[in-house]
């Protein structure tokens, strides 16, 4: 059956086909499915000169780093809220959450981005971060155990080019008391 | 920000619009068997009041059924089936199972209670299965119903009835009432528009028992209809008021007394508009079917008389129901939240249309301009507060519904304890925004039953101290300014001061030298871990003392106090705001930041230099026309750098109820509508921040919560 069957032609098809073969051809679109379930997409992000990952599924959107209210009383990996369209975001910065030194002054500082993670029970938090690349996309087998024996943020490695890219895990990340 | 995170994210939307739905038949069911107990009371019922009470049930059972909660679905269909058998008739008004509706009604909303937790709903079953039988019991003991004897009527057309339908027909049989038989032929592709005008105009006059599809030949695209009517008028009252060219009315049942004269005026009336309506319609009405013919109606009827007193009631009673349907409109609080967050930002905006019409009215040359856009800005200003202050009416709800919970809990407990408690209510129509409203529910009901509980005496020890044998919880809720004021006080034992303070040194909340007022030492009532009341009962054993309650209040932005007097009571009083979508805001700056204060807890301003502080112990206070002003410095608070020790300092002087404090900042900056919106994020809550609010260009402000700063205040205090 032609992948390329125009609209009438796909009709004529399905007209003629027994439904052995409209089973069939169903289930190689169910094993396709299958398959794209395994991939893992990442939002890659760069912190320090490395790079780090989240999943797509908790990326809510990207903006560009603007005013910050600070806030007091709070850990000091946040560096306070910003106004998002009405609602009022906690920003973490992460290279304060992972004890990173600060970023050299004026450098790059234009790429800063802010993604803005959503959660299940409708919070909302950004991330304040050096910058975004790409998304990336990984089979689910390819993920390693992290580095670090007794890491607090990150859940796995994957394979990027030559380097790996440190996957966090989310909840982790987001526990600032831990 | 605890304050605003007050709705729960863990339940399903689905869940929660079950819970809101089942809330709002329970209520209509409560309300609607109010009215039956009366009528009982009276004998004669309400048809349409036992159909709302079958469809309330109805919708109850379908709906439980829906969402897999079969104890309650159970139980909804054993009070459908009483309320089937009272408006089939088949049971009396008088009938025992009627006594079994309340405590039915009151299973469903305690099983809605446990509807979270599976296990608590597993635990009813038992108590759903004793109801049940006692229910099933209660309705086999009835009598059967008898068949309709009206020998005039159409065999075929009673075979046609449903139940009901000739229950009804029974019942206006009994009364004496005139049946007709009312033909009309509508055009099909409208014919419901034109079949519920024809029944509505019948309704004005008699009940209409049934709706059936008339036998014979119609011409094509149309649709005969036959309208089985009781009424005490006869059937020239009625023609006169039918207002449809094709209907034709005959008596099937001749009534025992004739129609009212009354009702004759305004029949003749009617037949005015009738026939004038009928002469409007009359060319599309001849292009599409038979007109009305007079000689249709029995002519014998036509000539009977009028004379009846009492104009039908039912009809009456079913319009107002009706009316009261179409006019309200159950609204989800959360689209009011988003309409209010959309008024907030409107109201922003407007503060940046002010700023470019200043700055326009500032340059010679744009003056002119200026002067224009600040009129426009000014209806707009005006516009605007009118639209805040309709959607901030619309979340007002009275504090009645609370209270009629509360009064249903001491009943219950009445019935439980054998204790005598009288409750006393006043200020139910007191309103409050309809968040704050649900949030009360739970610490007033908590303060309720302590009161009920620990407060009140036992019969003998009121009497061995010379009181009442009944005691009684009085209710009270009245409006203070933007504050309202709910007070429970109880004529019991009062709180044991010198108690309190022994089991607060026993847990090691004060020191045993530590010298406190009276005042202070009750107020340790609050604490966690504290309870005066070394026996537990059931209704007060959850584990939540008054702590929660006062949690629980200030997180609204409120207040508590507590006031008692050894042997004549306690009272405890909520302060809590009105509303807390939109604040009035005062901001000040602190370094450099700004924060937003809720005017309504600000009670005045002012600067002092540094030699006007004066400090005792460490902390700092002021002279404020005699008395002593707790200050608090919020650069100290907030961990932000101090202004230079000789500057002059500006004063909030906030209060919430008694307490006072004075917070220090660097400038007071201007006032400002203000939405007070959550704070998201990992970070759940922050002390002494409300919320954050957008000031236009100004950006994003937090706001303090003024109730956690100054109980901040008064802890330090007591903890020093």
């Amino acid at each position: 059956m032609s992948t390329h069957a125009g609209g009438a032609e796909r009709a004529r098809q399905l007209a003629s086909a027994g439904w052995q073969d409209l089973a069939r051809s169903a289930a190689r679109r169910e094993a396709d499915a299958a398959e794209a379930e395994a991939q893992r997409e990442l939002l890659v992000l760069w912190l320090d000169g490395d790079p780090y990952a989240l999943p797509v599924e908790r990326v809510r959107e990207i903006v560009r780093i603007r005013a910050i209210t600070p806030v007091p009383r709070v850990p000091e990996a946040v560096r306070g809220v910003i106004s998002l369209r009405g609602e009022i975001v906690q920003v973490i910065d992460l290279r304060r959450r992972l004890r990173l030194p600060p970023p050299d002054a004026g450098a790059g500082a234009r790429r800063a981005r802010i993604i803005v993670l959503n959660s299940d029970d409708g919070q909302l938090t950004g991330l304040l971060v050096d910058r975004v690349s790409e998304v990336l996309r990984i089979a689910e087998g390819g993920l390693r155990p992290p580095a670090a024996r007794e890491s607090d943020t990150v859940a796995a490695l994957a394979a990027y080019g030559e380097r790996f890219v440190s996957l966090f895990d989310v909840e982790r990340l987001l526990d600032l008391d831990g | 920000m605890a304050a605003r995170r007050t709705r729960s994210p863990a339940r399903s939307k689905a869940t929660r619009e079950f819970v809101s739905e089942v809330e709002e038949i329970l209520e209509r069911l409560r309300a609607d068997l109010a009215d039956l107990a009366d009528q009982r009371a009276g004998g004669e019922l309400e048809p349409e009041l036992a159909n709302r009470l079958f469809r309330s049930a109805h919708s109850l059972k379908g709906l439980a059924g829906m969402f897999g909660f079969e104890g309650m679905s159970g139980l909804a269909h054993h009070l459908e089936d009483i309320l089937d058998g009272l408006r089939m008739g088949r049971l009396a008004a008088s009938a025992p199972a009627l006594d079994l509706l309340e405590p039915a009604v009151e299973l469903v909303a305690s099983l809605l209670e446990r509807a979270g937790s599976a296990k608590a709903q597993a635990g009813a079953a038992e108590e759903v299965a004793r109801l049940v039988e006692r229910i099933e019991a209660a309705l086999h003991a009835g009598p059967a119903a008898a068949r309709v004897a009206a020998p005039e009527i159409d065999e075929r057309l009673l075979r046609a009835l449903t139940e009901y339908e000739e229950h009804r027909l029974r019942e206006s049989l009994r009364r004496g009432r005139w049946i007709h038989l009312v033909e009309a032929s509508f055009e099909i592709l409208s014919f419901e528009e034109g079949l519920a005008d024809l029944t509505g105009a019948a309704r004005e006059i008699g009940e209409v028992i049934s709706t059936l599809p008339a036998p014979g030949e119609v011409p094509e695209a149309q649709i005969r209809f036959s309208l089985l009517v009781a009424s005490d008028a006869d059937a020239q009252a009625l023609s006169t008021l039918l207002d449809h060219p094709t209907a034709s009315i005959r008596c099937v049942h001749r009534g025992a007394s004739d129609a009212p004269s009354e009702r004759l005026e305004h029949s003749t009336h009617a037949a005015e508009s009738a026939q004038r309506g009928a002469a409007e319609r009359s060319a599309s009405a001849r292009a599409a079917g038979p007109q009305p013919d007079a000689s249709e109606s029995d002519p014998e009827d036509a000539s009977v008389s009028p004379a009846l007193d009492e104009p039908a009631r039912e009809p009456s009673g079913e319009l107002d129901s009706l009316k009261s349907i179409s006019e309200t409109v159950r609204v989800d609080i959360r689209k009011l939240d988003e309409l209010m967050n959309l008024v907030g930002e409107l109201v922003i905006q407007r503060g940046a249309i002010a700023a470019i019409a200043a700055q326009l009215l500032a340059e010679p040359a744009s003056a002119r301009f200026g002067r224009e856009l600040g009129k426009l800005h000014k209806t707009l200003d005006r516009k605007l507060q009118e639209l805040q202050a309709g959607v901030l009416e619309v979340r007002m709800v009275p504090l009645r519904q609370v209270f009629e919970k509360l009064s249903r809990v001491v009943r219950r407990l009445r019935r439980d304890s054998g204790k005598d408690v009288r409750l006393e209510i006043r200020g139910g129509d007191t309103e409050l925004d309809k968040l704050i409203v649900e949030e009360l529910a739970d610490p007033l009901m908590h303060v309720v039953r302590n009161a009920f509980d620990h407060a009140l005496e036992p019969p003998a020890e009121r009497i061995a101290a010379g009181k009442p044998a009944e005691g009684t919880i009085r209710l009270e809720a009245l409006q203070r300014g933007n504050h309202v004021v709910i007070q429970v006080a109880d004529d019991g034992r009062g709180i044991d001061v010198d108690a309190v303070r022994s089991r607060a040194v026993a847990c090691g909340l004060v020191a045993p030298d530590a010298l406190l007022t009276r005042k202070e030492t009750l107020d340790l009532i609050f604490q966690p871990g504290l309870s005066t009341s070394s026996e537990v009962t059931e209704t007060s054993g959850r584990g939540v003392g008054m702590d929660v309650v006062r949690e629980n209040v200030t997180a609204l932005g409120g207040l508590v106090y507590l006031d008692s007097t050894r042997g004549a009571g306690t009272t405890i009083s909520l302060t809590l705001p009105i509303t807390l979508a939109i604040i009035q805001a005062l901001t000040v700056g602190v370094a450099d930041q700004r924060f937003a204060i809720p005017l309504t807890a600000v009670l005045e301003t002012l600067l002092v230099g540094p030699e006007a502080i004066q400090r005792s112990e460490g902390r700092e206070f002021l002279n404020l026309r005699g008395d002593a002003l707790a200050l608090r410095r919020l650069h100290a608070e907030f961990g932000l750098p101090a202004p230079a020790a000789d500057a002059r300092q500006a004063v909030v002087v906030v209060g919430l109820g008694d307490a006072r404090a004075g917070l220090l900042v660097d400038r007071l900056e201007g006032q400002q509508d203000a939405v007070i919106k959550p704070i998201l994020g990992p970070v759940r809550s922050v002390p002494g921040i409300a919320g954050a609010t957008e000031l236009g260009d100004r950006g994003t402000v937090l706001v303090l919560d003024v109730a956690a700063l100054i109980e901040d205040a008064a802890r330090r205090r007591e903890a020093a």
